[in-house]
C-alpha cells in the first residue's frame, strides 16, 4: 500500500510536479474553457441583442409605412454583414411574416418557436434544427405601447462552440507543451537535488557507520581568513577547512561576539562571509552534519577515554573488592542485593552476579535471613551506623566463625538512603589469639603463684626430706618405722619433682642457653627411650633435617620436652604403633620445626585447647601430675617458640604401615628461631 | 493510506471543476425545428379600413406617436376601421391623396391648396396650441449677428429653410421677403433642413450652429429646441402674418358620411375632457374646428404671390 513511501525522490518529484502542472491546467482548461465559452456565448447572445434591437429600432418606420423593400433590405443586410446570422424575419403586428431572409420558402416550424410573452422586450430560445443550434432572438416592436410587429434573429451557436473547441485545443496543446516543459525542469531540478541528497545520505550512511571523519572537497570552502585576509592565527577558524567559520566557536572577527554556537549563527547571519559563502538549505544541511560528525567524534573521543578511565576504575574497585576477604555487600531500598564482593558470594556458595536481586532469605536460612533484615530495615528508619561482632555458626558444622560487621546508610545527593552497605570480616582467629592471649595471661599468673608457692613450699619440703632420711639412719630399715620413712621421703620426693616441675613452669628456674645441634638433641633422647619402646611394641622413626641446624638453646630442657611428648605418646599407644619425628629447616623465616606424629588414639577436640594448662590431665589420678604438657609449653615458649597440637593426624604425615589398633594420631609441632630474640613472628606453621 | 489520501484530494480538485462545468445553463430553452418545413409566405394584405395619413413633417414614429391615439378616438367614436399610413414625403402623400390612398388628408395649407387641386376637399382645421386656428412663420438669428437688423439685412445671407413646401417654416416667410423686395435671388444661399422629420428643429440647429445667417420656422417650433439651445442667443428677426393653420381633407369620392362621422368625432374633441386634450396635446393641437375651402385662399394668393403652382393656374375651385 506504501507505494508512495517506496518510490525514488526524484519520482515523486516528477510525479507531483506532473500532477500539479495536469491538475492546473486541467483546471484552468476548464473554466477557462468554460469562461471563455460561457464569455463568447454571452457575447454571442449580446450580440443578437444587439442586431436584433437594432432591427427592431431601424425597422419601426418600414413597419409603420409598411414598407417591404427597406425591410428586406434590412434583413438581408443584417445576414450578409454578419455571417453568424443565420436568418432574419420580420412579423406584422398580427406576427404574419411580412420579410425573411430564406431563399426557398420559410420554415413554418419557426414561427411558433420563439414567442415573445407581453411586456417582454426580448426573447432567447435554443433552437435545435438537428444539424445545428441557433440562438433565436424574438423581440417586439412596439410603438406607443403598441405592437406594431415582431423581428427575430437567429444566430448560430455552432460557431461559437467551434471557437470554444478551438480553444479547449489551444488550451490543451499549449497545457502539453507546458507538461512537458515542467517534466523537463523538474527531471533536472530533481536530478540536482537527490544528487546532492544522495550525498548526503551517503554522508549520513557514513557517520552511522561510524566514519566520522569530514571528507568534504577542501576546495570548496573558502575560509574566512582567506577572503578577509585577516591573519588572525589565534582564530579557532584559522585553516579550518573542515568547518564553516559560523559553526566554529570563539572566532576572532569583530561582528561575531561571545556567543558560541548555535546562539552565535545569530550574527553570522548578518555576516558577508556568511551571505556569500553559504549555500541553500540542502548545503547547510550538509555542512550541519560535518559539524554534528566532528562534535560527534569529539564526544565520542571523550566518551572512550572517560569509559576507559571508569573501566580502569572499576577494575581496580572490583580488583580490591574482590581480593579483600572482607565480604562487601550492598542491599538496596527494596532488601534486593545491588552488588556484593567475591568473598561474599563464596561464603554463599553463589556467584556474584547470581547473588544481584536477591534477598536475604534467598541466601540465609530464617533465623540469619530475618536478623539481617531486621538491621537492614533499623537502619533505613533510623540511619544508625551497626557495628558488632557475631558468630557464625556454619550448618554444615564447620567450625563456628565470629565476624566483625559494620553496617552502614548510603545516602544519595538528596541525603536520602538508598542502600546500606555491610562489610563483615571474618575475626576467627583474632577470636582465637584474644582467647589465647586471656590463656596465656591466665597461664603467667597461675605460673607466678605456683612459682611462688614452690618456692615457699621447696624449703620446708627440703626440711621434711631432710629429716625423714635422718629419722631412718636412725630406725632399724626392717622396722614398720623405717618402711614408713621411706613413704615419707618418697612421697616427699615426689612433691619435690612438683614443685620443680612447678618452677620450670614458672621459668623461675634458670636455663643456659647454648649453641646446640637441634638433630641431635632429638636423635640422644630417641637412643635413650628407644630400648622401652620397642618393648612396647612401639618403633620410633626420624625424618631429620639432614643441614643438622644449629640452634641456641637449653639441651637439657628442650631433651626434657622431647622426653615428655615421646612419653605422652607412647601412653596413647596401646598395643603398640609408630611415632615419627620430623625436622625441617626453614632458612628464610630462620626457624627449625619438629613435628612428633603418633598413631595413638588422639586427642578429643574439645581438650585440644586444654592440654597445655597446669594440671590437666587425662590420665587416671596419681598417674600424672598435669604439667609435663604445660612445663613444655613453658621450655619452649622460654626458647622464644611455638608448640602446638594437632589431632587427629592431617593426612601424608605417617605414611607408613599403620598396625590394626592405631587410632587418629596426633602430631605436635615445635617451632624455634635458630637465634632466639630474632625470631619473626610465629603465627603458624605449615608442613 | 498516503496514496489513498492524495487520490481522494485528486478526485475533489478534478470533480469541482466537472460539477460547475457540468451545470448546463439554466437560462437555455431547447426547442427542436424542423427548417425542412418551408411554404412560400404571401404579403398580407392590409384590412379594408380608412386611411389616414399625417403630411411627413417628421418622421412615421413621431407621426405615429402623434396620431395614433387620435385615429383611434375618432376609430372609437365612428365605429369606422381607420389606419393610418405613412407617406414617406409630401409629394407621396399629395399624390396617394390624388390616387385615392389617403382618405383622411392632416396637411399644412400649401399641399392642401395642391391636393385641393386633385379634388381633396377640407372638413377640418385645427387650433393651434397657441391657441388660435392660425399660425405664423418666424424669421430668426443669432443675437450676436450684427450685420442683420432688419429684414433688409437679410439679403446677400445664407438662409435655412425648413422645406420649399413647408408653409410656416419657408413659404411664409418667403412671402414676407417678397413684400420687403426680397427674392429668392437676393440670397447668397438657400438651403433645406435634411430627411424626412425633425426639419424645424434642424434648420433652428443649423443656424444656431451659424452654418447660416438666418432661418425660417413655423412658429412655436423654438419650444421644441429649447432644451437643446440656448434661448438667449435666438433672435426673432420677424413674424409673418397669419394664415390658417393645418387642415384635414378628404379625399375625392370619399363618402360624405363617413366625412361627417369623422367630422363630428373630431368637433367633439374638447381640452375641457382629460382624455380628449391628452389626445389633443399629443396631436399637437388644442381643437378641430369646421374648416371649408376658401378658408385657405389666403395661402392660395400667397402661392401665386410666390409664382407656386404655375402648372395649374386655378388653384381656387371657386375662382372668386
Amino acid at each position: 500500500m506504501n507505494l508512495l513511501g517506496r518510490l525514488r525522490f526524484r519520482t515523486k518529484i516528477n510525479i507531483g510536479i506532473t500532477v500539479i502542472v495536469v491538475m492546473t491546467a486541467l483546471i484552468l482548461a476548464m473554466f477557462v474553457t468554460r469562461m471563455a465559452s460561457d464569455a463568447l456565448v454571452q457575447e454571442a447572445r449580446k450580440r443578437g441583442r444587439v442586431l436584433t434591437g437594432n432591427l427592431v429600432l431601424r425597422s419601426v418606420d418600414p413597419l409603420l409605412s409598411v414598407d417591404l423593400l427597406q425591410l428586406k433590405t434590412m434583413v438581408d443586410e443584417i445576414t450578409e454583414v454578419d455571417s453568424d446570422v443565420v436568418y432574419a424575419f420580420i412579423e406584422d403586428e398580427r406576427g404574419r411574416i411580412l420579410v425573411h431572409t430564406f431563399s426557398d420558402g420559410f420554415p413554418v416550424e419557426l414561427i411558433n418557436a420563439n414567442k415573445v410573452q407581453s411586456g417582454s422586450r426580448m426573447n432567447i430560445v435554443t433552437i435545435d434544427t438537428g444539424k445545428e443550434k441557433i440562438y433565436d432572438f424574438a423581440a417586439p416592436v412596439y410603438l406607443v405601447g403598441k405592437k406594431i410587429g415582431t423581428v427575430r434573429l437567429g444566430l448560430s451557436r455552432t460557431k461559437v462552440q467551434q471557437v470554444t473547441n478551438s480553444l479547449i485545443l489551444a488550451i490543451s496543446m499549449l497545457t502539453g507543451l507546458a507538461l512537458a516543459m515542467a517534466v523537463l525542469v523538474s527531471t533536472q531540478f530533481a536530478k540536482r537535488i537527490t544528487a546532492r541528497i544522495g550525498m548526503l545520505r551517503e554522508h549520513a550512511e557514513n557517520l552511522v557507520k561510524g566514519n566520522l571523519v569530514v571528507n568534504r572537497d577542501k576546495k570548496t570552502v573558502n575560509t574566512c581568513h582567506e577572503i578577509r585576509n585577516c591573519g588572525k592565527r589565534d582564530c579557532p577558524a584559522w585553516q579550518d577547512n573542515l568547518r564553516r567559520c559560523w559553526y566554529i566557536s570563539g572566532t576572532k572577527c569583530p561582528e561575531c561576539g561571545e556567543n558560541n554556537y548555535p546562539d552565535k549563527l545569530t550574527n553570522c547571519r548578518n555576516c558577508d562571509i556568511y551571505i556569500n559563502s553559504s549555500g541553500d538549505e540542502i548545503q547547510e544541511l550538509t555542512e550541519t552534519f560535518d559539524v554534528m560528525a566532528n562534535t560527534l567524534k569529539y564526544h565520542i573521543e571523550d566518551l572512550e577515554t572517560a569509559q576507559k578511565n571508569i573501566l580502569r576504575q572499576q577494575k581496580l574497585l572490583q580488583t580490591i573488592l574482590s581480593v579483600s576477604p572482607d565480604q562487601v555487600s550492598l542491599v538496596g531500598t527494596d532488601l534486593t542485593y545491588m552488588a556484593v564482593n567475591a568473598a561474599f558470594a563464596r561464603s554463599c556458595g553463589k556467584k556474584e552476579e547470581e547473588i544481584m536481586g536477591m534477598r536475604d532469605e534467598d541466601l540465609f536460612n530464617e533465623e540469619i535471613s530475618n536478623k539481617r533484615k531486621q538491621e537492614v530495615i533499623s537502619i533505613f528508619s533510623t540511619g544508625k551506623i551497626i557495628n558488632k561482632e557475631n558468630l557464625y555458626q556454619p550448618e554444615d558444622g564447620d567450625p563456628a566463625q565470629w565476624f566483625h560487621t559494620i553496617r552502614v546508610p548510603v545516602y544519595d545527593e538528596d541525603q536520602n538512603i538508598t542502600g546500606v552497605l555491610s562489610t563483615a570480616r571474618d575475626i576467627t582467629e583474632l577470636k582465637s589469639y584474644q582467647s589465647q592471649l586471656i590463656q596465656s595471661q591466665k597461664m603467667e599468673s597461675v605460673g607466678k603463684l605456683a612459682g611462688g608457692v614452690a618456692h615457699e613450699i621447696n624449703t620446708p619440703l627440703g626440711i621434711i626430706l631432710g629429716y625423714a632420711q635422718l629419722l631412718q639412719e636412725d630406725v632399724d630399715p626392717e622396722s614398720q618405722i623405717y618402711a614408713d620413712l621411706g613413704i615419707m621421703e618418697k612421697q616427699a620426693r615426689f612433691c619435690r619433682k612438683i614443685v620443680a616441675d612447678l618452677l620450670g613452669f614458672s621459668r623461675q628456674t634458670t636455663s643456659d642457653k647454648i649453641e646446640m645441634c637441634f638433630n641431635n638433641s632429638i636423635l640422644e633422647v630417641v637412643q635413650l627411650v628407644t630400648h622401652t619402646f620397642k618393648l612396647e611394641n612401639v618403633s620410633i622413626i626420624t625424618d631429620l633435617d639432614d643441614r643438622y641446624p644449629i640452634i641456641q638453646g637449653d639441651p637439657e630442657k628442650l631433651k626434657q620436652v622431647w622426653l615428655n611428648l615421646l612419653s605422652n605418646a607412647l601412653e596413647a599407644m596401646n598395643g603398640g604403633g609408630i611415632v615419627k619425628i620430623i625436622t625441617r629447616l626453614d632458612t628464610q623465616d630462620m626457624t627449625i620445626t619438629a613435628f612428633f606424629a603418633d598413631s595413638g588414639y588422639g586427642i578429643a577436640k574439645k581438650n585440644l585447647n586444654s592440654i597445655f594448662d597446669p594440671f590437666f590431665s587425662t590420665k587416671p589420678v596419681g598417674k600424672g601430675t598435669g604439667l609435663g604438657l604445660s612445663v613444655s609449653f613453658g621450655i619452649i615458649e622460654d626458647h622464644g617458640g611455638k608448640i602446638s597440637v594437632t589431632s587427629p593426624l592431617p593426612e601424608g604425615i605417617l605414611e607408613e604401615e599403620l598396625p590394626e589398633e592405631a587410632g587418629p594420631g596426633t602430631l605436635f609441632t615445635i617451632t624455634l628461631p635458630l637465634e632466639p630474640g630474632k625470631e619473626k613472628e610465629i603465627l603458624s606453621s605449615e608442613f | 493510506m498516503k496514496i489513498g489520501r492524495l487520490l481522494t484530494v485528486l478526485v475533489f480538485v478534478v470533480l469541482i471543476p466537472l460539477v460547475f462545468c457540468g451545470c448546463d445553463r439554466d437560462d437555455e430553452t431547447i426547442v427542436h425545428v424542423d427548417m425542412s418545413k418551408r411554404e412560400d409566405i404571401k404579403v398580407p394584405e392590409p384590412e379594408p379600413a380608412i386611411t389616414y395619413a399625417y403630411l411627413p413633417q417628421y418622421s412615421h414614429t413621431v407621426s405615429y406617436q402623434r396620431h395614433n391615439p387620435l385615429i383611434e378616438y375618432l376609430a372609437r367614436e365612428t365605429g369606422l376601421p381607420i389606419r393610418q399610413v405613412f407617406p414617406d414625403t409630401f409629394e407621396e402623400h399629395r399624390r396617394m391623396v390624388e390616387r385615392g390612398d389617403i382618405d383622411i388628408s392632416f396637411s399644412n395649407p400649401m399641399t392642401y391648396i395642391r391636393i385641393a387641386q386633385s379634388g381633396a376637399r377640407a372638413f377640418a382645421r385645427i387650433i393651434e396650441p397657441s391657441g388660435s386656428p392660425t399660425f405664423r412663420g418666424q424669421i430668426i438669428i443669432r443675437k450676436d449677428n450684427r450685420l442683420i437688423h432688419s429684414i433688409k439685412d437679410c439679403k446677400g445671407k445664407r438662409w435655412i429653410a425648413v422645406d420649399p413646401l413647408s408653409a410656416g417654416g419657408y413659404l411664409f416667410a418667403l412671402g414676407l421677403f417678397l413684400k420687403h423686395g426680397i427674392t429668392t435671388d437676393d440670397f447668397s444661399e438657400i438651403n433645406f433642413a435634411p430627411g424626412p422629420g425633425g426639419k424645424q428643429e434642424k434648420a433652428v440647429l443649423a443656424m444656431y450652429a451659424g452654418k447660416y445667417d438666418l432661418a425660417s420656422i413655423r412658429e412655436g417650433s423654438l419650444d421644441i429646441v429649447k432644451d437643446k439651445i440656448s434661448m438667449d442667443k435666438i433672435r426673432i428677426l420677424a413674424t409673418t402674418q397669419a394664415y390658417p393653420g393645418w387642415v384635414y381633407a378628404a379625399r375625392k369620392g370619399l363618402s360624405p358620411e363617413i366625412v361627417e362621422k369623422i367630422s363630428r368625432a373630431m368637433f367633439k374633441l374638447s381640452m375641457n375632457d382629460s382624455t380628449q386634450a391628452r389626445i389633443l396635446s399629443t396631436a399637437g393641437m388644442r381643437g378641430i374646428i369646421p374648416a371649408k375651402d376658401s378658408d385657405y385662399d389666403s395661402i392660395r394668393d400667397l402661392a401665386a404671390s410666390l409664382g407656386m403652382f404655375r402648372e395649374n393656374n386655378s388653384f381656387r375651385e371657386d375662382s372668386n
